[in-house]
C-alpha cells in the first residue's frame, strides 16, 4: 500500500510539463539510437550524461532512463525491415521479423513488437513497485557459480534452434563458441586468437557480427538476382490474425516473466532474455517449423522479454544500488553525479525522486506505444521499396553503424567479413540462431565457470553445493534428455511409418 | 539589399579570420583539437576527459572534441594518438594502464611514446568488505589472510587490470596469499561482493560508494598517501602501519615530438581546466581526487610509475 501511495505522488512529479518533456526527449532519443545500428542505448546514455549536469536530478534521470528503455523499442525496426539489428537485444528478431516483412507483414511484426514491448515494460515496472525489493535480495545470490549453471540451462535451449539437421546445428554452435573465445582470457589475461591486433583483445562485438551475418549476407544473396528478391505485393493490417492471437498472447506473457526474472540477475544483458525467449517459444510451439519463416511468436516473445528485462534490471539498481548491466552501471554513475546514491536509503530520504522516476517509466512506455503503433504502419512501407534502391541505403547505414561501434574502420571490416561468412552459411544451409546464442552465452559461461572454479580453489564442487546452481543443472539435464527422447521417438515413428 | 549586407558581413568576417592567424604568426590552435579517450563512453575516464575538454575549449578558443576509441585495454586509442602527427591537434587521455602495457605484452606503448601535458586526477583504491564481515580494520583482514592462505577471495576489475595489481601489491607487501577473482570491470566485482560471493574488493572508491551509503559495504582502508576527501573517516594503509601507496591516475598527452610552444599552450589550458569548480565537484562526486601535476612533474611521476609497475608485474604471473 505504501508503495502505491508513493507511486501516486511519483505521478505528480512525472506529470509536470518539464518532466514530461524530458521523458519525451529521453524515449525519442532512445528510440532513435535503437534504430541506428552501432550506437546502442549504453553509448547514448553515456554520451548524454554530461548534458544533464545543470538539470534537476529527477529530470535528468527521467531522461536517461527513457533512453534506456526507449532503445528497446527502436531496435526492432531495423531488424524487421532490413534484417540489421539496431542493438543487441533485437538481434534475434531478425530471424522471423524480417521474414514477416518479406511476406508483407512488417506492420504486424512491428505492431506486435510495440504492443509486446509495452506490456513487458509496464508489467515489469509494476513488478518493480510491488515485489521488487525482496526479489532483488534474492537475485544477489546469483554469483559466478549460479550464473554458469543458468547459462548452461540456457544453452540446452539451443537444441531447439538447430533446425532440420543436427550436424549443421552443431557446426553453427561450434562457430559461435569459437568466436566467443577470441580475446583476452578472463582469468589469466592470456591473449587468444588476437594475432597481435589490439582490436581483438576485447573480443568481437555482437552487433557488428549480427549486422554482417544477418543484414549484409541478405544483401549479398539478394544481389545475385535482384529481380527475384522477394518483395511483398501489399501490406497487411497491423494486427495478428485470429489464429495467431492466442499464441502471440502466450508469447508476450512468457516473455514478460522471463525478461523480468533475468533482469533481476546481476551480470546479464538485454540480449539474453531475447535469445532465451526465442528459444523457449520455438520449443513450446506446436509448429516449430514455422520459426525462421515468419513466426509471429518469434517476434512477440523476444521483443517483450527485452523490455521486461529493462524494468527488472532497474530493481537491483533502485533497491540495492547494484549496477546489474552495462547501461545500468552508467545510470548509477549518473545518479551519483547528481548527488544521489541508489539504494534502500534513497526511498526514505528522497521518495519523490525515486517514485517520480518510476512513475515516469509508466508515462514513457505509454509515449513509446503511442509513437510506435502509427509509425509501425509507416515504417512497414519500407518493405515495399525495390531492392535496387533499398540495398545501397542499407549498406550505407550498416557501414556507418559499424563504424560508430568504436569509431574505427576495423569494425566495418569485421562486419563485411561476417557478411561473407553469413552468405556462405546461407548457401550451405547452416542455421544462424545457434551462432548468436552460443556466442552470447559462451562468453559469459566461460568467464563464470572460470570464476567459480577459482573461487572454490580449483574445484567444480561449487556447482553442486549451491542449491540454485544444482537446480539449474538438473533442469538442464531434464530439458536435454527430454529433447533427445523426443527426437528418438520421432525418428522411430518416422521409420515405423516408412515400414508401414 | 539585405542579401548584400549579409554577404558583406560574411566577407568582412572572413577577412578578420584570415587576418588574425597572420597577425599571431600561426598561433596554436588554428582549428579544433581532438582528445582521444581509449575507453568506452560513460566511465570515469571518459567523463574526466569530457569535462576537461570543455574547460580547455574555453581557454583555447577552438572546439575540443572528445572521441572514444576503446579496445585493447586502452591500447587501440593510445597507439593511434602516439602514431598521429605531433602537431598538438590530436591528444590522448592517458590512464595508468599506459605504464602496464609493455609488461603485460598488450602493446609497445611506454611513457616515452608521449609528451605529457599534465596530470589531472588520482583514482584511489579502497579495500572494501561486506558491512557485516568480521573485519573492522585492514589489519584484521591481513591477520585473517595470514592465518588462512588463499581463503580471502579478492575481486578485481579484470586480469592484469589496475585493481588486480592493487591487490597483488598489498599481497606482496604483507606476504599473504589472496585468491584473485577477475570480473569484467569494477561494477560486477562490487555486485559479487554485495552478494557475498567474495570476501573483498580492491577497486576504486567511487565504485563502492553506493554500496557503502546503502549500508551493505564498508571500506577498511584507502590505498593512497592521503585520506580520500569523500571518505574522511577511512584510514590510509600507511596510517594502518602498512607501508604501501597505490593509486590509479589520469593524465593527458600528445604524440612524441610535439613542439614545445604548442605543449605550453595546451599545458596552460589544461591547468586552467583542471582547476575549475565544475571539474573538482565532478571528480569528488565520483570518488576520485583532483591532483594536478604540470608537464615536468607529470613526466617524472609517470616514469616512476613505469618502474614501479614493471617491477610489480614482473613478480606476478600474468599474460603468460
Amino acid at each position: 500500500m505504501e508503495s502505491l501511495m508513493g507511486l501516486l505522488s511519483g505521478f505528480a512529479v512525472a506529470m509536470t510539463w518539464q518532466n514530461l518533456l524530458y521523458c519525451l526527449i529521453g524515449v525519442t532519443v532512445g528510440q532513435l539510437v535503437g534504430v541506428l545500428p552501432g550506437i546502442g542505448p549504453t553509448t547514448a546514455t553515456a554520451l548524454l550524461i554530461p548534458l544533464t549536469y545543470g538539470m534537476q536530478p529527477v529530470s535528468a534521470i527521467i531522461m536517461l532512463a527513457g533512453i534506456y528503455y526507449g532503445g528497446m523499442y527502436g531496435g526492432t525496426i531495423t531488424s524487421v525491415l532490413i534484417n540489421t539489428p539496431g542493438e543487441a537485444a533485437s538481434v534475434i528478431t531478425c530471424l522471423d521479423g524480417h521474414e514477416m516483412a518479406k511476406q508483407g507483414r512488417a506492420g504486424v511484426a512491428l505492431g506486435v513488437a510495440a504492443l509486446g514491448s509495452f506490456v513487458g515494460g509496464i508489467a515489469s515496472i509494476l513488478g518493480l513497485v510491488l515485489i521488487g525489493p525482496p526479489l532483488a535480495d534474492f537475485a544477489l545470490r546469483f554469483g559466478p557459480t549460479e550464473m554458469f549453471s543458468l547459462m548452461l540451462f540456457g544453452l540446452t535451449m539451443v537444441v531447439g534452434l538447430m533446425g532440420a539437421s543436427i550436424v549443421r546445428g552443431l557446426v553453427a554452435m561450434f562457430i559461435g563458441l569459437s568466436l566467443s573465445i577470441i580475446g583476452m582470457d578472463p582469468i589469466s589475461g592470456v591473449l587468444r586468437y588476437t594475432f597481435n591486433q589490439p582490436f581483438l583483445i576485447n573480443g568481437l562485438d555482437l552487433v557488428t557480427i549480427a549486422m554482417g551475418l544477418f543484414g549484409l549476407s541478405e544483401i549479398f544473396l539478394g544481389m545475385e538476382n535482384l529481380a527475384a528478391v522477394g518483395k511483398p505485393e501489399k501490406l497487411t493490417s497491423l494486427l495478428p490474425n485470429r489464429d495467431e492471437l492466442k499464441s502471440t498472447t502466450g508469447a508476450v506473457l512468457r516473455g514478460t516473466g522471463l525478461g523480468f526474472l533475468i533482469g533481476l540477475i546481476p551480470g546479464t544483458n538485454s540480449a539474453i532474455p531475447a535469445l532465451l525467449s526465442y528459444s523457449m517459444e520455438k520449443k513450446l510451439s506446436k509448429t516449430p517449423g514455422k520459426f525462421g519463416k515468419g513466426a509471429i511468436e518469434g517476434v512477440a516473445g523476444p521483443e517483450t522479454a527485452n523490455n521486461s528485462y529493462c524494468g527488472g534490471a532497474m530493481i537491483p539498481l533502485l533497491t540495492l544500488g547494484i549496477p546489474s548491466s552495462p547501461t545500468i552501471a552508467i545510470l548509477l554513475g549518473a545518479f551519483i553525479m547528481h548527488g544521489l546514491t541508489p539504494g534502500p536509503i534513497l526511498f526514505t530520504q528522497n521518495p519523490t525522486f525515486v517514485w517520480g522516476v518510476i512513475a515516469s517509466m509508466f508515462v514513457g512506455n505509454a509515449m513509446l506505444l503511442i509513437m510506435n503503433l502509427p509509425l509501425a504502419g509507416l515504417w512497414a512501407k519500407i518493405a515495399l521499396v525495390p531492392a535496387k534502391l533499398l540495398y545501397p541505403i542499407v549498406l550505407i547505414i550498416s557501414i556507418i553503424g559499424a563504424y560508430t561501434v568504436s569509431n574505427d574502420l576495423w569494425d566495418v571490416g569485421v562486419m563485411l567479413v561476417f557478411g561473407v561468412i553469413g552468405y556462405i552459411m546461407k548457401k550451405i544451409d547452416i542455421p544462424m540462431a545457434p551462432i548468436v546464442l552460443t556466442y552470447v552465452l559462451g562468453t559469459m559461461m566461460e568467464k563464470a565457470l572460470l570464476q567459480s572454479v577459482k573461487m572454490n580453489n580449483g574445484s567444480l564442487v561449487g556447482l553442486i553445493e549451491s542449491p540454485i546452481s544444482l537446480t539449474m543443472i538438473i533442469l538442464a539435464a531434464v530439458v536435454l534428455s527430454g529433447s533427445v527422447y523426443a527426437e528418438i521417438k520421432h525418428k522411430k515413428s518416422a521409420i515405423a511409418g516408412e515400414i508401414d | 539589399m539585405k542579401k548584400l549586407s549579409v554577404l558583406s558581413a560574411v566577407m568582412s568576417a572572413c577577412a578578420v579570420f584570415a587576418a588574425a592567424p597572420a597577425a599571431a604568426q600561426g598561433a596554436f590552435p588554428q582549428r579544433e583539437v581532438t582528445i582521444v579517450v581509449p575507453f568506452n563512453p560513460g566511465g570515469a575516464s571518459d567523463m574526466t576527459a569530457r569535462i576537461i575538454a570543455k574547460g580547455m575549449e574555453a581557454e583555447l578558443g577552438k572546439p575540443v572534441v572528445v572521441v572514444n576509441k576503446a579496445g585493447g585495454s586502452g591500447g587501440v586509442g593510445m597507439s593511434q594518438v602516439a602514431r598521429s602527427a605531433p602537431d598538438g591537434y590530436t591528444l590522448s587521455y592517458i590512464p595508468v594502464e599506459l605504464v602496464m602495457h609493455k609488461a603485460l605484452k598488450l602493446s609497445d606503448l611506454e611513457p616515452s611514446s608521449f609528451e605529457f601535458i599534465g596530470q589531472t586526477t588520482m583514482v584511489p583504491s579502497a579495500v572494501t568488505v561486506p558491512a557485516d564481515a568480521p573485519f573492522n580494520t585492514i589489519n584484521d583482514l591481513i591477520k585473517y589472510a595470514k592465518a588462512n592462505p588463499g581463503k580471502v577471495r579478492v575481486g578485481n576489475s579484470g586480469a592484469g587490470s589496475i585493481w588486480h595489481i592493487a591487490a597483488s601489491a598489498l599481497e606482496g607487501n604483507q606476504k599473504v596469499t589472496f585468491n584473485h577473482i577477475p570480473f569484467e570491470g569494477a561494477a560486477p566485482a562490487v555486485t559479487a561482493l554485495m552478494g557475498k560471493h567474495i570476501e573483498a574488493v580492491t577497486v576504486n572508491a567511487g565504485e563502492v560508494k553506493a554500496g557503502v551509503d546503502a549500508g551493505k559495504l564498508k571500506i577498511l582502508a584507502i590505498m593512497t598517501k592521503e585520506r580520500d576527501p569523500a571518505f574522511p573517516k577511512v584510514p590510509t594503509l600507511i596510517e594502518s602501519g602498512i607501508n604501501l601507496e597505490f593509486v590509479g591516475w589520469g593524465a593527458f598527452g600528445a604524440p612524441k615530438g610535439t613542439p614545445k610552444a604548442v605543449l605550453d599552450v595546451l599545458g596552460a589550458a589544461l591547468k586552467k581546466a583542471a582547476s575549475s569548480d565544475e571539474f573538482k565537484q565532478f571528480i569528488t562526486s565520483r570518488g576520485m581526487v583532483v591532483k594536478y601535476r604540470n608537464p615536468e612533474e607529470c613526466k617524472e611521476f609517470v616514469n616512476n610509475q613505469y618502474v614501479f609497475f614493471n617491477d610489480l608485474l614482473s613478480k606476478m604471473e600474468l599474460g603468460k
